[in-house]
């Protein structure tokens, strides 16, 4: 980024499987607002509006920044819909860094969400293509296979899994936002039954409606806001396509190359050592020990020893997704952005119960498609 | 002023229905079409001699085009696959049922399929399968003329065999 | 405003713009397209530093459609990339403020969607809201006869002032090969086909076809190395304004005011009848009135306000002669591209150093982008 980008408000619902008391305008509007009172700042203040969603059929509604113009505080401003799948939410927050950056415009304000109780989520997940009969109901049937190829390969023992899961639980248990928050143990978790083996039902991220709404600012105002921003160190995109012969499934180049990119951007050479927080997308358990290899926190084949060693638990050395992550809030869209505005509240000092102490530099990240689309941000409480 | 309703209005129920008619597209239903024929095709890319299966008409990392049609053999093994234990739509499996990526000998591309003709904690990874189709006359050039992949009983291949062409 | 990197379009290829395409999917529609486009600016896939596409999955009958065009971009080793579900045009305008940001200085825009595998009608209701509008059984079509019929109660025109619109339009569709209508209407046999929606004719309005559209642009300083008349762009800005049909004026485009207000100040320039080009992504005759006038730009009916120093409008044809959803405003674009750097064949306009180009999004446009495009460079 040319210029300097900050996060300077964050806002987010209480998710849970169904927000039935608001429509979309309405829970959309909810994040919104709360991101604004954050900021200390009103609608006029905003420039520019960035939204991102995952697929329109989740909620019946094509193109809903058009339908959500006023909810956004949109009328008479631009407004850009981002959509790269799973990894939108944190996409779409750095195409609104892109835009402060851009110099053109002072403040944005961007915004994720999912209404997918409105909508049949599992229908509109289910890779199910023309001419092709459907195989398995629900994104988990896609990477089960590979988390076993992932298991086969570095010799984990099957329990990672549902250790992931458990550790998830404890730190949903002290995010207020969270939508799964009762406890349940790796014994829980082993008993539960198997979706697509090796996923277990409770190894396995829930439905969710929910918000968030971020403001970024450029450097002259997020020094004059009211709070201590988030600045952003560095951001990347990075896609691949499914078909490509030899291609690694489980641990795919897309991501490893986005990591690199970002660490080198924000001056990042040891990751483990330099990163105090992770938030990254882990929809399924077993993401967790192979994005803690994709993005260079543990080498090849060792990501499920970090966990076995319980060194990304909270209080441990770098707490991997003290939000609940994915696992206990999925709504989709804004899944990617919950990761990067929770990173964010770390380094602001403002993730309440579930802050990390200490924190200089946090990792959000997000991915999506058939594990394609890769987007990760590094965010900072210095330039 | 009027007392707000007993019964309020809390949702509106809409059941979108939305016709689609899908093209194959030459590639794909030069694929679908030889089934029938229980012939697998798939293409070659022009610079990379890759074997795509199904045939594409341009190849993902190569962006070079794959006109060259080859026919593949009906077996091959299974590199990955997962139990199913959830019900899809549109279809009346049996649960649990399991789902493979299958490596067809040449192809560098894998297919999915059903495995069956076997327990389900039978399935290896490296499993050797061979296809098994639907009856001559009930072919009609669907996906689902092949009905599913079966063990062959053969030794499994190893693992580095595989492991990078799930 | 301070100073902005200068940015250009430097290529732009197509597929024919037709009802139907039976032999192709999508994304390979759209792989001949972006071989080209790469081609005409002799450059390869790894020349470009970021790609961005533009695509709906409602149009395309599939959740994570535009994870199609991944394998037909080039993608490999990784890219950087991202996707608007919007017209393509807004990718470009996503690009532009990448560039800006000085995190890419070459780039390629898609725009794909295979309208004829569904029912536009039936799709385009969903872009309402859900409870009072969409519930209606509103089309895009009855929403736009909505706007022309309180256009026309506002402003007089009448039936054979519509016809004339989209005559005119037509005239410049026949001697341009690369839209989808290539055949003159006479206003009086436009004028004798059925109401669709009333004001709406069955000639009034666009087919809806589908081809494939890849853009290419880049900085200064690599521009000119691929093209021997990079397209500058001198100014750009986009607005929306509310959804709800009754709450705005139909009959003044106030959004597209705005951004021509903008985009023309970005580029120094006093109005739109500076431009010697002007391409509007009207999809109706009543829209071209209003984006006209929310121009400043003459109504052109009857003779009125055409005159030597005026801009030509809609050489292309506009979206009236093709309206390939998630391609028409990237079209619209291409046709501003193609007529300053000397690609526009037959219907070039002599001279062109200045365009204004606009493209629509929504219902009775409700989203706006205006862009200003030039044979000079903005800042130096």
């Amino acid at each position: 980024m040319s210029r300097a980008v900050a996060v300077v408000g964050v806002g987010q619902t209480h998710h849970n499987s169904k927000l039935p008391d608001v429509n979309c305008a309405e829970m959309v509007r909810i994040a919104v607002d709360k991101a604004l009172l954050d900021a200390g700042l009103t609608h006029e203040d905003i420039d520019a509006i960035v939204l991102g969603k995952a697929p329109d059929p989740l909620e019946g509604i094509m193109q809903p920044e058009q339908y959500l113009a006023g909810a956004l505080g949109a009328h008479m401003k631009p407004i850009i819909r981002v959509h790269t799948a799973g990894s939108v939410g944190c996409t779409t927050a750095l195409v609104a860094a892109t835009h402060v950056a851009s110099g053109i415009y002072g403040r944005v304000l961007t915004v994720a969400f999912e209404k997918q109780s409105e909508g049949n989520a599992m229908w509109a997940l289910s890779p199910n293509y023309a001419f092709t009969p459907p195989m398995v109901a629900g994104a988990g049937g896609f990477f089960a296979p590979y988390c076993r190829a992932y298991i086969m390969r570095s010799g984990a023992p099957s329990h990672i899994g549902a250790v992931v899961a458990a550790n998830a639980r404890e730190n949903a248990a002290r995010n207020e936002h969270a939508h799964l928050k009762d406890p349940m143990t790796v014994e829980d978790v082993l008993a539960s039954p198997m979706l697509w083996d090796p996923i277990r039902l409770l190894e396995t991220c829930p439905s969710s409606d929910g918000a968030i709404a971020i403001v970024l600012a450029n450097e002259e105002l997020a020094k004059k806001g009211p709070r201590k921003p988030a600045w952003i160190k560095a951001g990347a995109t990075f896609t691949e396509p499914m078909f490509v012969p030899g291609r690694d499934q489980v641990s795919p180049l897309a991501g490893r190359m986005c990591a690199k990119f970002v660490y080198e951007k924000a001056g990042i050479k040891d990751p483990w050592n330099e990163i105090q927080v992770a938030e990254f997308y882990v929809p399924f358990s077993w993401y967790e020990p192979m994005w803690l290899e994709n993005l260079g926190f543990a080498p090849l084949n060792e990501g499920w020893k970090v966990v076995d060693r319980g060194d990304q638990k909270m209080g441990r050395h770098m707490p991997v997704n003290p939000s609940g992550g994915v696992l206990n809030t999925n709504p989709i869209g804004a899944s990617g952005m919950l990761r990067f505005g929770e990173a964010a509240l770390q380094v602001m000092g403002r993730a309440g119960e579930h802050q990390v102490p200490n924190v200089k530099n946090a990792l959000g990240h997000a991915y999506g498609g058939g594990a394609q689309y890769f987007s990760i941000a590094i965010l900072g409480t210095e330039l | 002023m009027n007392e707000p309703p007993k019964d309020r209005i809390k949702y509106v129920q809409t059941d979108l229905h939305l016709p689609y008619h899908y093209y194959a597209g030459d590639y794909k239903a030069l694929y679908l079409n030889a089934l029938k024929d229980k012939k697998i095709l798939g293409s070659k890319c022009s610079k990379t001699g890759k074997v795509f299966v199904p045939p594409v008409m341009s190849s993902p990392d190569a962006h070079a085009p794959c006109t060259e049609i080859v026919e593949l053999p009906d077996k091959g093994i299974v590199t990955t696959f997962c139990v199913v234990n959830v019900p899809v739509f549109g279809r009346d499996l049996e649960l649990p049922y399991v789902v493979a990526s299958v490596a067809l000998d040449g192809a560098d591309i894998s297919i999915y399929g059903l495995v069956q003709e076997c327990k389900a904690p039978e399935v290896e990874m490296g499993m050797r399968v061979q296809a098994v189709w639907k009856p001559d006359g009930e072919r009609l050039g669907e996906h689902t003329d092949i009905k599913y992949f079966k063990p062959t009983g053969e030794t499994k291949a190893p693992l580095e065999s595989f492991i990078h062409r799930l | 405003m301070s100073k902005l990197r200068n940015v250009a379009i430097v290529g732009f290829a197509q597929a024919p713009i037709v009802d139907a395409d039976p032999h192709h999917t999508a994304p390979e529609m759209l792989y001949p397209v972006v071989k080209q486009a790469l081609a005409s600016c002799g450059i390869e896939r790894k020349d470009i530093d970021y790609q961005c596409a533009g695509s709906s999955d409602y149009i395309d009958g599939r959740a994570f459609s535009f994870s199609q065009v991944l394998e037909v971009m080039g993608a490999w080793p990784p890219v950087q990339d991202s996707h608007v579900e919007m017209d393509a045009v807004w990718a470009a305008y996503l690009v532009w403020v990448k560039m800006q940001a000085e995190e890419c200085d070459t780039a390629i825009v898609a725009g794909f969607g295979k309208c004829s595998e569904g029912s536009p009608t039936h799709v385009l209701n969903l872009q309402l809201d859900p409870f009072y509008h969409a519930s209606l059984g509103l089309d895009h079509i009855s929403t736009a006869a909505l706007q022309a019929s309180a256009y026309m109660a506002k402003s007089g025109v009448d039936d054979a002032g519509l016809a004339e619109v989209v005559a005119r339009n037509r005239a410049a569709g026949a001697a341009n090969p690369d839209t989808q209508l290539r055949k003159a209407a006479s206003a009086k046999d436009l004028q004798g086909t059925p109401f669709v929606t009333k004001p709406l004719r069955e000639g009034y309005l666009p087919p809806i076809g589908e081809t494939a559209t890849v853009m290419v642009l880049a900085v200064e300083g690599k521009a000119e190395k691929m093209c021997d008349k990079p397209v500058w762009i001198q100014g750009v800005d986009h607005r929306i304004e509310l959804q709800t049909i009754g709450s705005r004026d139909l009959t003044q485009s106030a959004s597209t005011r705005l951004a021509a207000r903008n985009a023309l100040e970005m580029a120094s320039v006093t109005s739109a009848r500076e431009a010697q080009v002007v391409e509007l992504g009207s999809a109706t005759p009543a829209e071209e009135l209003i984006l006209r006038d929310a121009l400043g730009l003459p109504s052109g009916l009857g003779g009125n306000g055409a005159s030597a120093d005026g801009p030509v409008v809609n050489p292309s044809g506009s979206p009236l002669c093709g309206n390939p959803l998630m391609n028409t405003g990237l079209l619209r674009l291409a046709e501003g591209f193609r007529q300053l750097s000397g690609r526009a064949g037959e219907r070039a306009v002599a001279g062109a150093k200045r365009a204004l180009v606009h493209a629509s999004a929504g219902h009775c446009l409700q989203q706006n982008i205006v862009w200003v495009l030039g044979t000079e460079r903005r800042w130096t």
